[in-house]
């Protein structure tokens, strides 16, 4: 029976705020806007995807030579300067003045003298920037070219041995295994942003559904609609509905938008494959993939991606929202039912979401060092466990550790219920002016009216 | 056993407040029960106490005639003084919502509900929000969701307050006919006319104690302190003189029409009001003669005025 009470509370909460019209529209556009948004990127990015001519002032001849039949300087390294996606070079002695190899039809100049063999600097002439890529890239093509001219001009050297003996250390990750066997290892630092990116999820969720039981505790105080409804449900649970009720709404709006992401990132996908939103048939084979996917699979990033547990993943992201959610839930409805008023709630929560905070923070640092010492304490505090676990999930964690961490946090979650539920029992039926932590703790401690 | 609610040594303190201190009585079946006392008398702690809001220190709490539990408390219609709706649910849906939190399935709230609002015409407010509803008329769905689902007892705080005139004989009349239908009612209020329209017994408290009880005619009548109104024609001073020492007249009798005058008279210790008539007939011509009982309001103050020297030489 009092299941059903609880149930019909739940109900109402869920149903209230799922039906609001600036829930539908927030639950609707949000995932198009962001697929929108990356979509918008990649297609303004071919757009306006402009083709630079460089024109590079070789005084001294250090990189390029008259090429007599044609009468054109061409580079002395042609492998130095591969074809690049808008970007063409041209090479001369002296270059004309501004207006003139502008006039000519060329984007950028480069100039460099002899001095470019001490100073390693040259200028980059434009009237429009070429971009941060576009200026990489002739930064790498032009050092490239300039150490194969400095090899030939080493007489203990030639390019082809100079080739042969350039070295790059690839170092590959083996891990050792809890039975001491190696395996395959590495990408810790990708799979702690693919962590920190849902921990970042799960505190936000925490922090802005925790302030919708806020608000709806206080409306609830300030509408005069409280002493009836804790007349038929015990204070305890009314909270408990309101916590279950929110906290659903919460995993609707999360369950939609994954749904409706990747809804609109399957039509972005299938439109940008047909080649209908570049304006131009898929490209020819050997040039740039086909279809987004394949880049996907052969990207070292997505390699590591595929290697993350996701079925562990997305559990874990349930079971601990799920406590989380109830301990800070819980926490946020104590704190609605001691105050008058949303903006009153607002400076006590301080207290409450600063752990929150501090596991952020600390989940934000896990993604450049996932494996800290610091993580694993933190993992197990009930407090923090719910955003700093799924980093450590993300990379890999030890089962045990991931089933005491959340009994923790569900034994620390039914205890702050409980005590959150005394100060909700005294707190909603209190309008006098008095509020804060200590009357709210007295409450907590069974005291006061 | 014919009562509904019955409340013995009923104790509560706040701090070191003593709120309720061993308050005691019962609400009969099918009756109206009014309780009354100053602000700050206890009777909303009393209220909560019943209702479960506010555990008590002390004393016990009957329901029917059972101990008091959290599922007989579900079966009461609880109308607080400070009540509310959710702004930004419909009315209808909102008024399901309290039903189903009183225990009632979906469709047979739906059905009682829709006969309460087409009772105190507001059918045509079902689909609208409570935004944009008067505040009487809100008044009226918070009546309604209060009494849906068929409570024995209701507890009533202050039902009339909000309501104009004609919509709160509205809401007499219903109580009226809850209570002839055989709904206890417990009903608190600082409006007296309309505890004496209302009530059958009352109950008055002050500084948590009961000060006065019993039925509203008894105590009405044991109040009585001799007054009678006369209405008469005739001369001043026969009138006077045929009162005599057996009624003392209080002020002048005022004119109210041409040769009609009205004069409020007090019977002495041991005088019948059919000997002093008898005596005023021979004198002048006696149109109306009208017995005066207390007021509510009186009998309240007189009341408090009363408990206030014992307890401040108690303290």
């Amino acid at each position: 029976m009092r299941g059903a009470l609880i149930g019909t509370v739940i109900a109402r909460e869920w149903r209230t705020r799922v039906m609001k019209k600036s829930f539908i529209i927030g639950t609707l556009l949000m995932p198009f806007l962001a697929v929108g948004l990356i979509a918008g990127t990649v297609l303004l990015s071919e757009v306006t995807e402009t083709e630079n001519v460089v024109l590079v002032e070789d005084v001294s001849g250090l990189i390029s030579r008259l090429d007599v039949p044609s009468q054109q300087y061409v580079p002395r390294c042609p492998g130095c300067f591969p074809e690049t996606k808008g970007l063409e070079y041209r090479f001369v002695k002296e270059a004309p003045s501004d207006s003139i190899w502008m006039a000519q039809g060329h984007t950028i100049l480069v100039e460099f003298d002899e001095a470019v063999l001490q100073n390693k600097a040259g200028y980059l002439v434009y009237e429009k920037s070429p971009g941060l890529e576009a200026k990489r890239s002739i930064e790498r093509h032009l050092s490239h070219a300039i150490e194969h001219a400095r090899v030939l001009g080493s007489t203990e050297l030639n390019w082809e041995a100079y080739q042969r003996l350039k070295f790059d250390l690839r170092l590959v990750d083996r891990t050792i295994e809890e039975d001491g066997a190696r395996a395959d290892g590495g990408g810790e630092e990708i799979k702690g942003v693919v962590g920190f990116f849902f921990s970042a999820v799960l505190f936000l969720v925490l922090a802005v559904y925790g302030g919708f039981i806020m608000r709806s505790v206080v409306e609830e105080k300030s509408n005069r609609v409280v002493e009836v409804l804790i007349a038929a449900v015990r204070p305890e649970e009314l909270l408990l509905g309101k916590v279950i009720g929110t906290g659903l709404v919460a995993i609707t709006q999360i369950v939609a938008w994954s749904a409706l992401s990747m809804l609109a990132f399957s039509a972005f996908q299938l439109l940008f494959d047909s080649g209908v939103m570049s304006g131009s048939p898929a490209p020819l084979s050997g040039e740039i993939p086909a279809d987004l996917l394949t880049v996907m699979a052969e990207n070292e990033f997505t390699a590591t991606l595929l290697d993350i547990q996701w079925g562990l993943m997305a559990l874990c992201t349930v079971a601990f929202f799920v406590g989380g959610y109830m301990l800070y839930g819980s926490l946020y409805a104590a704190v609605g039912a001691s105050v008058q008023s949303e903006q009153e709630g607002q400076g006590l929560v301080i207290p409450i979401i600063m752990p929150l905070m501090f596991a952020y923070i600390v989940a934000g640092g896990a993604m450049t060092n996932p494996e800290m010492g610091a993580l694993q304490v933190l993992s197990w505090f009930p407090l923090t466990s719910p955003v700093i676990m799924l980093v450590r999930t993300a990379v890999g964690v030890p089962i045990w550790e991931l089933v005491l961490s959340w009994l923790l946090l569900m034994g620390t979650a039914r205890l702050t219920l409980a005590l959150a539920g005394r100060a909700y029992r005294h707190g909603v039926l209190n309008n006098g002016s008095k509020s804060g932590w200590k009357l709210l703790l007295q409450w907590m401690r069974g005291h006061g009216r | 056993m014919n009562s509904a609610l019955h409340i013995a040594q009923l104790e509560k303190s706040f701090g070191t407040h003593r709120v309720l201190d061993g308050v005691g009585f019962d609400v009969e079946k099918g009756t109206i029960m009014g309780l009354l006392g100053p602000n700050g008398a206890g009777k909303s702690t009393l209220i909560r106490s019943i209702m479960g809001i506010v555990e008590p220190d002390a004393g016990r709490i009957e329901l029917a005639g059972r101990p008091w539990s959290r599922e007989s408390v579900r079966s009461i219609g609880y109308l607080p003084e400070e009540r509310g709706l959710y702004k930004d649910m419909k009315v209808g849906e909102q008024a399901v919502y309290f039903a189903r939190l009183k225990g009632m399935e979906k469709a047979q709230a739906v059905s009682a509900l829709r006969g309460w609002f087409e009772r105190l015409e507001v059918e045509g407010w079902w689909d609208r929000k409570v935004s944009d509803i008067s505040k009487g008329m809100a008044q009226k769905i918070q009546f309604i969701c209060t009494v849906v689902h068929g409570p024995e007892l209701l507890i009533l705080d202050e039902p009339l307050s909000g309501f104009d005139p004609i919509n709160a004989r509205r809401i007499i009349d219903v109580i009226r006919s809850l209570a002839a239908d055989g709904t206890s009612i417990l009903l608190s209020t600082h409006d007296m006319p309309s505890v004496e329209r209302l009530c059958d017994h009352v109950v008055m408290l002050n500084q948590g104690k009961v000060v006065l009880s019993g039925e509203a005619d008894v105590l009405r009548e044991s109040g009585w302190d001799g007054s009678q109104d006369v209405v008469f024609k005739g001369n001043d001073m026969a009138f006077a003189n045929a009162l005599g020492a057996a009624a003392h007249l209080e002020g002048i009798a005022p004119t109210i029409t041409q040769g009609v005058r009205k004069a409020r008279i007090r019977l002495r210790e041991g005088t019948t009001a059919f000997a002093i008539l008898g005596a005023l007939q021979e004198a002048v011509e006696v149109q109306e003669f009208i017995k005066v009982r207390p007021t509510m309001e009186t009998l309240f103050i007189a009341a408090v005025d009363q408990a206030q020297p014992t307890q401040t030489e108690e303290a």
